[in-house]
């Protein structure tokens, strides 16, 4: 659907106009001259305007740069798996995913420094990608935020958010990691500010030469690769109200990607590529109105190229090139007393080409947003916003979100949120052209199915048409959620406990069904708007300070997260097992049913850091418990059940790291990653127990 | 004169005998119903993979229980994960049996021992639009997963038959692999079927 242009006129004056109202309130309103710059814990993400991580309504996860380091964590993945409810899940190529509050890598936004990042494979985003070397902080903002952020912000945002030059002195550090299987992580960073410039050059290499699960079978499960990291930021103050920012950015890794099957030993590599710039300038007009204009463009390349080495013939040859192009302005304006109000509009061009495309795909979207953060009262919190999204390939979104916190008492506050998410049709559930030439069966995009089909059915190859072909008609739907958070903190002494629980309402989820059938016998599929899920659950963290030197902290997620439909054909006895041990069909009960694939009922954590300011050392030990999960489904009656025999048990990992500050600017880190060296083969990312040694010098 | 009477008595006791036997001995008459496990049934096949299918049907008679190679006397056939019944006309591939019974085929969805009856369910035949009993992944007895690259049947579904002449038969197919073990070699059937011998009887 095309927006028209007066409805857009309309959004554009409709947004004017809620500044212009807002600037009047503004103006009747005494300011209250109560600065938050000085508290610590600022959070951006969440509302795009500096605020207080624990006056937020909203479930949020701040992970310091402090934790980053004496974690000893070196990639985005692992810092991440450390924290309540959010898990990292491999895929079956080995990508390693995010998970919050059971919702998957594709409905979670991934953004540095407030601008998204492409290049996706089948939907996950590798978080592997992402070193941590020079981050300041990463923001975790839970539940649907497409009220902000727009597509793919269904389950959360996580948000890196990298460090801004302060001294004149240049700083920085250099550090070297050798780990086990001769990992090699390398940062070199350097800040420096020169009166109105201020200069921020990063650099890291990192490489492994892979590890092998399973000995007895050949090749490895991950192979050597190695990648490297350049960032640059510049920003410029040009007086006290203007200032800019830019950012450039590039990632390459070279991943060996041979591996031998029936004999044949393939040789290659799979590359990719990463290009980011970025650019704002923020202008404070006054105390109250402040603009940004931001320019963003990134490119993702992979492509993977395998031959047989005898034959000399390329056995896999496929690319993958994505852009992505987004000028934005924001605006946000305090009324101090009466609230902020913080407005955008934006315009979005993405592009992808890839092997199993006819050609180069396009989309745009335009969009506009506001938001109103107010206080009513001293206690009472409550912030609205909506975003209107116009896309070129699907329906028009309209994503409202409202969320509140009231402060009970001194120590105990109330939170409360619900919002919408969506997530557009991605290019390959539009535009792919797939034939499995092993098996034979063919995968089309929704936009090109009808096309493709009379292709087909014009070579002879289709059997019968099995769905009505009008059905393809209308454009896919955007798949979309409802989340719904309810929590509480608590905050007392040394004490420091918060609670929520939560539920997501999926519905037009895209899943795959057959279309037509083949000569071959085998099926052509296409995507549909199919599936309804749910995940439901709490969430508890508490963190107590024994002392100033110990810290301790734990963390539990509940979840629960079933198909629905699925869910009511096993409560109306319509799914069926046999029953390995007698042969016989039995039909399974709702206690039977586990839910979606990897998905663990419990995870849970335990971490104790302790500071030996004596010593100018500290040490901490990190303790990750994941429940039992399901892969797949392997009887047959497409849902995952108890006899089903693809379930990984429950498993602790056991991280441990140890820092000692020497010369004032030496710092030695030993560690162990998975110090019980729980590893499955089914875990193609968990090798087994990882120790190393890291020195790191300040200056 | 005296001959036609006697006759006539006589026919008339037969008569009356043959209603006596009816009334009395019903569970006689009629044959049992056959239950019976099929092991191992081999359903070789040609091509696939995307190459064109062909090779000849493994044929299946209820009535004897048996494998057969008679080009009449037989009700569904096996060719890969192709199951062919004998009703209806052939669908185009390449060596596919003649059909020349009035076998027609339904699929129902329960546990093997629920199906008690083929009354009320919709049979169809074998015709060039397709199988009768759907060919592919997920579109009719088995499921194909990717994951494993095993081929299942599905659980719950049972294929009720109406033989080629007119008797019924209901069929849970178990396994797709040589001994029921998934690593061993695939296109061996492992089923359970129900036959009911007698004519029209739709109870299983």
């Amino acid at each position: 659907m095309i927006l028209s242009s007066d409805m857009c006129k309309y959004l554009f004056i409709s947004v004017l106009s809620f500044i212009a109202f807002a600037k009047a309130v503004a103006q009747q309103t005494v300011i209250d001259s109560t600065a938050t710059e000085k508290l610590e814990e600022i959070v951006l993400t969440a509302t795009r305007t500096e605020r207080q991580l624990s006056s937020l309504p909203l479930p949020v996860t701040l992970i310091s740069k402090k934790n980053i380091l004496q974690s000893g964590t070196i990639r985005l993945d692992e810092i991440l798996n450390e924290q309540t409810g959010i898990i990292t899940v491999s895929d079956e190529s080995g990508f390693e995913g995010v998970q919050i509050q059971g919702i998957s890598s594709d409905y979670i936004l991934i953004l540095v420094d407030g601008v998204p990042l492409v290049g996706r494979s089948a939907g996950n985003f590798d978080l592997s990608r992402i070193t941590v070397g020079n981050i300041k902080q990463i923001e975790v903002v839970k539940g649907p935020a497409s009220s902000l952020y727009g597509s793919e912000a269904l389950g959360g945002v996580i948000n890196i958010i990298t460090e801004k030059p302060k001294t004149e002195k240049l700083n920085g550090n250099v550090s070297y990691r050798l780990g086990s299987f001769t990992q090699q992580d390398i940062n070199l960073d350097v800040k420096k500010r020169f009166d109105k410039l201020r200069i921020g050059f990063f650099a890291n290499r990192f490489s492994s030469n892979g590890y092998d699960l399973s000995p007895e079978t050949g090749g490895q499960t991950v192979n050597p690769f190695e990648n490297y990291t350049f960032n640059t930021r510049l920003y410029y103050d040009f007086n006290e109200s203007i200032s800019l920012f830019t950012s450039a950015r590039y990632y390459d890794q070279t991943q060996d990607a041979g591996f031998t099957f029936e004999d044949i030993e393939y040789k290659g590599d799979s590359n990719e590529k990463e290009w980011n710039a970025h650019a704002r300038l923020d202008h404070k007009w006054d105390e109250k109105l402040s603009t940004s204009y931001e320019f963003y463009y990134t490119n993702y390349r992979a492509n993977e190229r395998l031959e047989d080495p005898i034959e000399e013939d390329a056995f896999t040859d496929s690319d993958f090139n994505q852009t992505l192009i987004r000028p934005e302005i924001r605006a946000n304006y305090k009324l101090e007393s009466a609230g902020t109000i913080t407005a955008g509009v934006g315009y979005q061009l993405e592009s992808l080409d890839r092997t199993y495309f006819d050609e180069r795909v396009d989309f745009n979207s335009q969009y506009v947003y506001g938001q109103y953060d107010v206080n009513p009262t001293e206690k009472l919190n409550v912030i609205a916003g909506a975003r209107f999204d116009n896309h070129s390939e699907y329906s028009n979104q309209f994503s409202p979100k409202l969320a509140a916190r009231y402060q009970l008492s001194e120590s105990i506050a109330i939170k409360a949120s619900v919002g919408y998410g969506f997530k557009a049709p991605d290019f390959r559930q539009l535009y792919f052209d797939f034939t499995n030439s092993a098996v034979g069966y063919t995968v089309l995009g929704y936009n090109v199915a009808v096309d493709k089909l009379n292709d087909l059915q014009a070579q002879g190859q289709i059997l019968d048409v099995v769905v009505p072909l009008n059905e393809l008609d209308d454009p896919l739907e955007a798949e979309s959620s409802i989340g719904y958070n309810l929590g509480m903190t608590f905050k007392k002494g040394k004490w420091n406990s918060e609670l929520n629980f939560f539920r997501n309402d999926f519905k037009n989820l895209i899943d795959t069904r057959i279309i037509a059938r083949k000569n071959n016998g085998q099926n052509v599929f296409s995507y549909v708007n199919f599936d309804e899920i749910y995940t439901t659950g709490l969430e508890v963290n508490t963190s107590y300070k024994v002392s100033d030197a110990i810290k301790l902290s734990a963390g539990y997620q509940l979840l629960y997260a079933f198909d629905k439909t699925q869910e009511k054909a096993v409560e109306d006895g319509n799914v069926f097992v046999r029953d390995a041990q007698t042969n016989q069909t039995v039909a399974i009960d709702r206690s039977e049913y586990f839910g979606l694939v990897n998905r663990s009922r419990h995870n849970g954590n335990f971490k104790i850091f302790y500071d030996l300011k004596k010593y100018k050392a500290n040490v901490n030990l990190r303790l990750l418990y994941r429940s039992k999960y399901a892969q797949f489904d392997t009887n047959g009656n497409g849902l995952i059940d108890s006899y089903d025999t693809s379930f990984i048990g429950g498993y602790v990992t056991a991280n441990i790291a140890a820092n000692k500050t020497f010369y004032q600017d030496f710092n030695l880190q030993v560690g162990a990653n998975n110090l019980l060296d729980y590893t499955d083969n089914n875990i193609p990312t968990q090798p087994g127990i990882q120790g190393y040694i890291k020195l790191n010098y300040q200056f | 004169m005296k001959t036609v009477n006697t006759l006539k008595t006589i026919a008339i006791a037969i008569l009356f005998l043959g209603f006596g036997s009816c009334s009395s001995d019903d569970d006689v008459s009629q044959a049992a119903i056959e239950s019976n496990t099929v092991s191992n049934l081999p359903a070789p096949q040609t091509g696939g993979q995307g190459q064109e299918i062909g090779g000849d049907f493994t044929k299946f008679d209820f009535s004897t229980g048996l494998e057969t190679t008679s080009d009449t006397e037989w009700d569904i056939a096996f060719r890969g994960t192709t199951i062919a019944i004998n009703g209806g006309v052939s669908t185009g591939t390449a060596d596919e049996p003649e059909r020349n019974g009035d076998a027609a085929a339904a699929i129902a969805t329960g546990t093997f021992a629920s199906v008690v009856t083929a009354e009320g369910l919709v049979f169809t035949q074998d015709a060039s639009a397709g199988y009768a009993i759907p060919a592919g992944s997920d579109n009719g007895w088995y499921n194909y997963n990717f994951m494993t690259n095993v081929i299942s049947a599905i659980p719950g579904k049972v294929l009720v038959i109406r033989t080629r002449d007119g008797r019924y038969a209901k069929v849970e197919i178990l396994s797709y692999y040589e001994n029921q073990d998934t690593t061993a070699s695939s296109r061996f059937y492992t089923f359970n079927y129900v036959y009911n011998p007698n004519l029209g009887d739709t109870s299983l």
